[in-house]
């Protein structure tokens, strides 16, 4: 039996069907006005237009659909150096401070070390097109230099020397510098005023 | 009887008379200058000062200024033969497009042009270790840093917390610190800080201490960052208190209305704001670190101004006795 075939069975199944109809032609009429009030206060001026924190800086050039997903990807990379960066200034910083011994900064640097390590092997195996590798040139410079540092300052374990955590602190700083300049090239929003 | 009363009281007066001398002995009278580092343009005023968000068609003052300039503000303090520093700006150009700035220099030769030299510098008080805080200390290689231990406690608790990707120490998000609890530690500015202390030139100060007669540093912990830290100045117009970020905002300091709200915890920046007034005897007296109206008739204390190099802004608040004016 079709559904037509029971329309057409007893005329008070049709009224009632009729009346179904009505109510949900309203209920959709109703769907309808409601759908158009919402619009039409989104369209509305806001009472709020405060400037937005994208409205001030310099904005970054337009990048390739190829360079944006590099620069995506380094980003997810370069979250993971800056933090290991600074842990490991923060490993040399505590042990001056007298929070545990030579033996405490090798112990917190070898772990960072690996993270540098992986970091170069994560960007060396970054697609990209041929206008990033100045960039990633760049960047594996600093990688190289943080993972220099962290093999220099896991050594004064070894003798206690300063020395070691003086050159450290000198490699680190310049790979700091490089991932500045990185960042201002790629994510000029990364900084925010204090 | 009477005589002993008077000779008694003669005496009395004498003691306090000599105390009275001995204390201005060891007070001094310091001279203060302001520097503006660098002004980070266009930021929205809601953005530093909540209660000032810009309402579209507001004719009320408070509501109805979308964008402020920020100053970026170095205290430069003589006290004797001894010159301080309350906060040290920034150098890294790179943060220039970040943060569109504008008039910034090198603070070593801001410094230059009230006659000082970066070697002259002998103290540095980092009111909070923040990138734009304390960001020129290779430029001042014999200043020791004064830094409260429980900034940097602040950061490594940060660094250390297991897993969770609001509780961290770095901004990892493209756009900003998003209120994590220790953010604005850029690695090059721990870089910075860490090479201070590694070459014995950092006082890890733990709460109050007095670098120089009358020159205090007050924990304002969490009214900005973890160790924050206020700085009192006896000077000719009164005791000044520089705040840095837990005074960012002088008008805030004065409506009682929180500011620059990063890793502030409201209540203890109210705390810093009250003790200013202990201190002071109100809020003019207040310096504060990104006040929009600085080097103007509004906030009276900087108002003796002029413009030096690259556009940026210095203020005469303060001489010593004898100290000549070096407003140019």
């Amino acid at each position: 039996m079709s559904t037509f075939e029971v329309a057409r069975g007893s005329p008070r199944a049709g009224g009632a069907r009729t009346l179904g109809l009505w109510v949900v032609l309203a209920a959709l009429a109703a769907f309808v006005a409601f759908a158009a009030w919402r619009e039409m206060r989104k369209a509305a001026p806001p009472l709020y237009a405060p400037a937005t924190a994208q409205d001030f800086g310099e904005r970054r050039p337009a990048q390739s659909a190829a360079e944006e997903r590099f620069s995506q990807a380094l980003w997810t990379i370069h979250a993971d150096v800056r933090t290991a960066a600074v842990r490991m200034s923060f490993a040399g910083l505590t042990y001056k401070m007298g929070d545990g011994d030579r033996t405490s900064v090798a112990s917190k640097v070898a772990p960072l070390m690996e993270v540098f390590r992986q970091a170069e092997a994560a960007l060396l195996a970054l697609d990209g097109p041929v206008s990033m590798q100045p960039t990633r040139s760049r960047y594996m410079a600093a990688l190289a230099l943080y993972r220099q540092a962290s093999q220099e300052m896991i050594k004064v374990a070894q003798d206690g020397s300063d020395a070691h955590l003086l050159r450290a602190q000198e490699m680190s700083e310049q790979g700091s510098d490089i991932l500045l300049e990185v960042g201002e090239q790629l994510w000029p929003g990364e900084i925010r005023p204090n | 009887m009477r005589q002993r009363v008077r000779k008694a009281l003669v005496s009395a007066a004498l003691a306090a008379t000599a105390a009275l001398g001995a204390g201005a002995a060891q007070a001094q009278n310091c001279s203060v200058w302001l520097v503006e580092n660098s002004r980070f343009m266009g930021v929205p005023f809601g953005m530093f000062h909540p209660d000032r968000s810009f309402i579209q068609g507001s004719t009320d003052p408070k509501n109805n200024v979308n964008t402020v300039d920020l100053p970026v503000n170095v205290g430069v303090i003589k006290c004797g033969q001894e010159l301080i520093l309350y906060d040290n700006g920034w150098n890294q150009t790179d943060y220039h497009k970040a943060t569109g700035t504008a008039h910034w220099s090198p603070l070593s030769q801001q410094i230059a042009q009230l006659g000082f030299k970066a070697s002259d510098v002998s103290k540095i008080v980092l009111g909070h270790g923040h990138w734009d805080h304390a960001g020129s200390l290779d430029e001042f290689p014999n200043a020791m840093i004064y830094i409260q231990g429980e900034e940097l406690r602040g950061i490594e608790w940060a660094l250390n917390y297991p897993g969770h990707e609001r509780i961290r120490a770095t901004n990892v998000d493209k756009g900003g610190c998003n209120r994590t609890p220790a953010c604005g530690y850029p690695p090059k500015t721990v870089d910075t800080i860490y090479s201070k202390v590694l070459r014995g030139k950092a006082v890890i100060v733990n709460g109050e201490m007095e670098i120089s007669p009358g020159v205090k540093i007050h924990p304002a912990f969490r009214a900005h960052t973890a160790g924050s830290q206020l700085l009192e100045v006896p000077t000719s117009v009164g005791k000044l208190v520089f705040g840095s970020d837990a005074y960012s905002s002088w008008e805030a300091i004065r409506d009682w209305e929180v500011a620059n709200v990063q890793q502030t915890d409201s209540v203890q920046q109210f705390l810093a704001y009250e003790k200013c007034y202990k201190i002071t005897g109100g809020y003019q007296n207040c310096v504060a670190a990104h006040e929009p109206l600085s080097y103007s008739a509004k906030y009276p204390l900087t108002q003796n101004a002029w413009v030096g190099m690259n556009g940026a802004r210095l203020a005469e608040i303060a001489l010593a006795p004898g100290e000549p004016s070096r407003k140019k």
